[in-house]
């Protein structure tokens, strides 16, 4: 006898949201939701079942022998073996699935790019748990892969060019993260030229061509000029994207021919069938033409992502599903009732679920600093559209049921909330807040617009076409407002701005200097020393980390150019020049800034407890940190527990707080990208605050090495914040969210209890007003009790859809370390009302 | 020796039948699908596991 079945009232009842979503959701989605193959890494390591695909890097790697001697430029190479790729990769078509087109081989693969960098290439190498067997066989194909590209990759090349010392720094892992590379990491897109149904890619193809014949006859008519030189690079560009794009039209119809080989051959089910002639129609429109149906923007959407990331490690994906798919949602099921909002459940659905599959091989740290998730899909839905009027659409409220219904935990949303939010669809964001999707984040749209416009210039009609460019980062998707490339290495681990004060920047983890060689601590007699050494180190620190992004900019063009997503670009169409090429982009580059507040928190203690109470010396305070606080507890806990923390509403500590950031964000301004912007601060962690526990040194504010560091952006230390909601908010509300960095993390744990009925969306309705009314731009909930969390500590089997908000993403909470999951149980709770 | 082209899985391109798609069924621990990969016609398929004289 099985157990009785349990009902969907019961499910939620019992805030088994995963089950009753189980039951709701289409027999189609149940399906595809079920067949995905977990892609995040889990300590680290990929989940057991998946295998790095060898078919790729052989492709790239024998089409890249047989140019060898080709005299094609560089970039046109490049674009030969992109589409070669395309042309000769295997594809499938998942059972019941509408929408197609994944990176691997097969659904259990993780795409390996051997062109980017050796380091990478060295890890697959060495790695212990996700190589096919035969195991000798595939080890040759990654050695033999391995070896050519060595010496031939883009970090390879870009290297000599860079900075030593500051390479080094980089490298040495201890103040930040990536490379900088224009083909790894976050590439915001020119939405507005590529989504908006003008364009599609036979379109470009044609303009492509217009131009080179234009400039093919300026270049030979009688004359000379540096004007004319030019146009023998911005051809080959223009070529190199034609054939990037020629390559993407042949690929979707690969698709729509195995869809018709599939109906007419094999199928059986009639209904199956006019699906799979459906997905062939599709294929052969997109991305050749502009779609018609919300299916094929879908497809379009989903071919362009893929072709990127066929050129391009991307570690995010920028994207506003609602805005841009949402005239085909509207035509369909509003308008021609040609689509049920049944069916468009169910693509919205199924367009999470292939999002949720995309996977790329990282290196480990990058693994370890994204747990359990493959990268940081942050989809922004809701806001404003250009002449500021509500962008909300019916495909806000399908994706956001969808989400509920599929319950990925990558993508994520961030919902863009302005006042004109109706209220039909702030009750859906909340719904997925309260079941306990760690998502939507929410952001402060009239904030952001205003803060796009102050750090970076945009004009208000581009400030309001932005989109996430990663977990956190505003970016308009316009001809020159989007990023092509954010460089992940301008990441600072910030907590060694406050540690480097006590050894002069001297790095005791790595054991090499890092930061500025600032005077000894120990002879600080004014607090004034101490805050005018951490400036100098705050300097130092964000100067390394910015200046090989500045130089990787401006040699990314020709070393490492992006002949597809210059081809989806306007203004690379448009210049032939590289979409990367500074000179043509307004620039908007923004420092991350992971553990961030136990500068301040560090600072206050030492301000009080060293110089008002003068209960320490700086001398002791700095033995006590050289020594890990062992044989200091006592001292210890006088500094967690005696000493002001940020959070609370607390002028004393909070003053400390603004005066970092001001330092910082004045210097945000001196600091200039290659386009001529500013580099203000972003602070945020992604689970950073875990990867770099046993890489921080015992810190002022009472922790110890190995202790994790904070949740991240301005959020109060888990459990410090003991005056209340309303007290983290008015802490948060002095910073000037407009002036004083690019956007500010601020997690929240909230009680699913008292979030229960629409007593709950009051409260938290409530909750909100506030929030808006004190001027923070982003805040995000964790809405999972206690009982919950430690009861899947304890039978993870048993919960293995329980989805948490980590930082700036969510994850599945048994996916992720102890470590990480045990920091999520001690953030304090909040209690509305 | 059997060729590509013999086989049940071979369906050859309109636009140049020296080339063609191999599709085959799969079934892994979590989902079923088809999957094709170009080859040409006349591909020695003597090693081919999944090799169907038509």
């Amino acid at each position: 006898m099985g157990e009785p079945a349990i009902s969907i009232v019961e499910h939620e009842k019992r805030q088994e949201w995963w089950w009753a979503a189980e039951k709701k959701r289409s027999s189609r989605l149940d399906y595809l939701r079920k067949a995905i193959w977990k892609k995040g890494a889990i300590g680290g390591l990929y989940p057991q079942g998946l295998y790095v695909d060898l078919e790729r890097p052989v492709l790239q790697t024998e089409k890249a022998r047989e140019l060898e001697s080709s005299p094609d430029p560089y970039v046109i190479k490049f674009a030969k073996i992109l589409a070669h790729v395309l042309d000769n990769k295997t594809i499938f078509i998942t059972d019941h699935s509408q929408l197609v087109g994944y990176l691997g081989s097969l659904p259990n693969t993780i795409t390996w790019d051997p062109t980017l960098a050796a380091v990478l290439n060295h890890e697959v190498v060495n790695d212990p748990t996700c190589i096919q067997e035969p195991l000798e066989e595939s080890l040759k194909i990654i050695s033999e892969v391995a070896d050519y590209w060595a010496g031939k990759s883009d970090l390879d090349k870009i290297m000599p060019y860079l900075d030593l010392d500051d390479a080094m720094k980089v490298l040495s892992g201890a103040i930040g993260w990536g490379v900088p590379l224009s083909r790894g990491g976050y590439s915001g897109k020119d939405y507005e030229y590529i989504m908006t149904g003008v364009h599609a890619f036979e379109d470009i193809i044609e303009e492509l061509d217009r131009r080179i014949d234009e400039a093919d006859e300026k270049a030979h008519e009688p004359g000379a000029s540096k004007e004319i030189s030019d146009l023998y690079d911005k051809m080959n560009m223009w070529e190199a994207m034609k054939i990037a794009l020629e390559a993407g039209i042949r690929y979707a119809k690969r698709y729509a021919r195995l869809a018709r080989i599939i109906a007419e051959n094999y199928e059986t089910d009639d209904e199956r069938k006019e699906e799979l002639l459906q997905i062939a129609e599709v294929c052969e429109h997109v991305p050749a033409k502009p779609p018609r149906t919300l299916q094929e923007s879908l497809q379009y959407d989903l071919f362009i992502q893929l072709f990127s990331r066929n050129e391009a490690i991307e570690g995010a994906w920028p994207a506003r599903p609602d805005y841009y798919h949402g005239p085909y949602y509207e035509k369909q099921v509003n308008v021609d009732k040609t689509l049920t909002k049944e069916e468009a459940l169910d693509l919205a659905g199924e367009f999470l679920i292939r999002a949720a599959e995309v996977s790329q091989y990282k290196v480990k740290w990058a693994r370890e600093g994204l747990q359990g998730i493959e990268g940081t899909w942050v989809w922004t839905l809701g806001g404003v559209k250009k002449d500021g009027s509500d962008a909300c659409n019916g495909m806000t409220i399908a994706l956001l049921q969808a989400s509920r219904l599929v319950r990925v935990a990558n993508p994520t949303f961030a919902f863009r909330w302005h006042p004109k939010v109706s209220d039909e669809v702030m009750r859906e964001v909340f719904e997925c807040i309260r079941q306990g999707l760690g998502y939507p984040s929410i952001r402060n749209d009239p904030v952001l617009i205003a803060n796009a416009m102050n750090w970076h210039g945009h004009p208000i009609e581009e400030a309001r076409t932005w989109a996430h460019q990663a977990c956190m980062s505003p970016a308009p998707c316009t001809k020159h407002g989007f990023q092509p490339m954010r460089m992940a290495n301008a990441t600072v681990n910030c907590a060694k701005i406050i540690e480097y004060v006590f050894s002069s920047g001297f790095d005791n983890v790595v054991n090499m200097q890092i930061g500025a060689e600032t005077p000894d601590a120990a002879t600080f007699t004014e607090y004034n020393q101490v805050f005018d050494a951490w400036v100098t180190q705050m300097k130092t620190v964000f100067s390394i980390l910015v200046r090989p992004v500045n130089r990787a900019r401006i040699l990314a063009p020709k070393m490492t150019p992006r002949p597809f997503l210059s081809a989806i670009s306007e203004r690379s169409i448009e210049s032939g020049l590289d979409v990367c090429d500074p000179s043509i982009s307004r620039g908007n580059a923004w420092i991350t800034a992971f553990t961030w507040v136990e500068n301040a928190d560090s600072l206050a203690a030492i301000k009080k407890l060293v110089f008002d109470e003068k209960k320490y010396t700086m001398a002791e305070l700095k033995e006590a940190l050289a020594n890990d606080w062992q044989g200091y507890e006592e001292m210890r806990l006088d500094f967690v527990k005696n000493a002001p923390k940020w959070g609370n509403d607390d002028d004393y500590v909070d003053t400390i707080m603004l005066d970092c950031l001001h330092e910082a964000a004045k210097f945000s301004r001196e600091l200039k990208c290659p386009s001529g912007n500013s580099w203000p601060i972003l602070p945020e962690n992604v689970s950073g605050n875990i990867h770099y526990a046993n890489i921080v040194g015992a810190l002022p504010n009472g922790r110890r090495l190995g202790d994790a560091l904070y949740d991240g952006g301005i959020s109060p230390g888990p459990g410090l914040d003991k005056k209340g909601p309303t007290a983290v908010l008015k802490s948060c509300s002095k910073i000037d969210h407009i002036s004083d960095g690019r956007a500010f993390l601020l997690n929240q744990r909230l009680s699913p209890t008292q979030l229960a009925g629409e007593k709950g969306y009051q409260l938290w309705k409530t909750y909100m007003k506030t929030w808006a009314d004190l001027g923070l731009d982003h805040v995000q909930f964790n809405c999972v009790s206690d009982e919950i969390l430690r009861n899947a500590q304890k039978d993870p089997e048993k919960y293995q859809e329980v989805i948490v908000r980590v930082a700036g993403y969510s994850a599945h909470f048994v996916d992720i370390s102890r470590k990480t999951q045990d920091n999520i149980i001690q953030r304090t709770v909040q209690g509305l009302g | 020796m059997p060729k590509c082209e013999e086989c049940k899985n071979f369906f050859p391109w309109e636009d140049n039948p020296r080339k063609g798609d191999c599709v085959e069924r799969a079934v892994d621990p979590r989902q079923a699908y088809y999957k094709a990969k170009p080859v040409n016609a006349d591909q020695d398929s003597a090693d081919c596991s999944s090799f169907q004289k038509k």
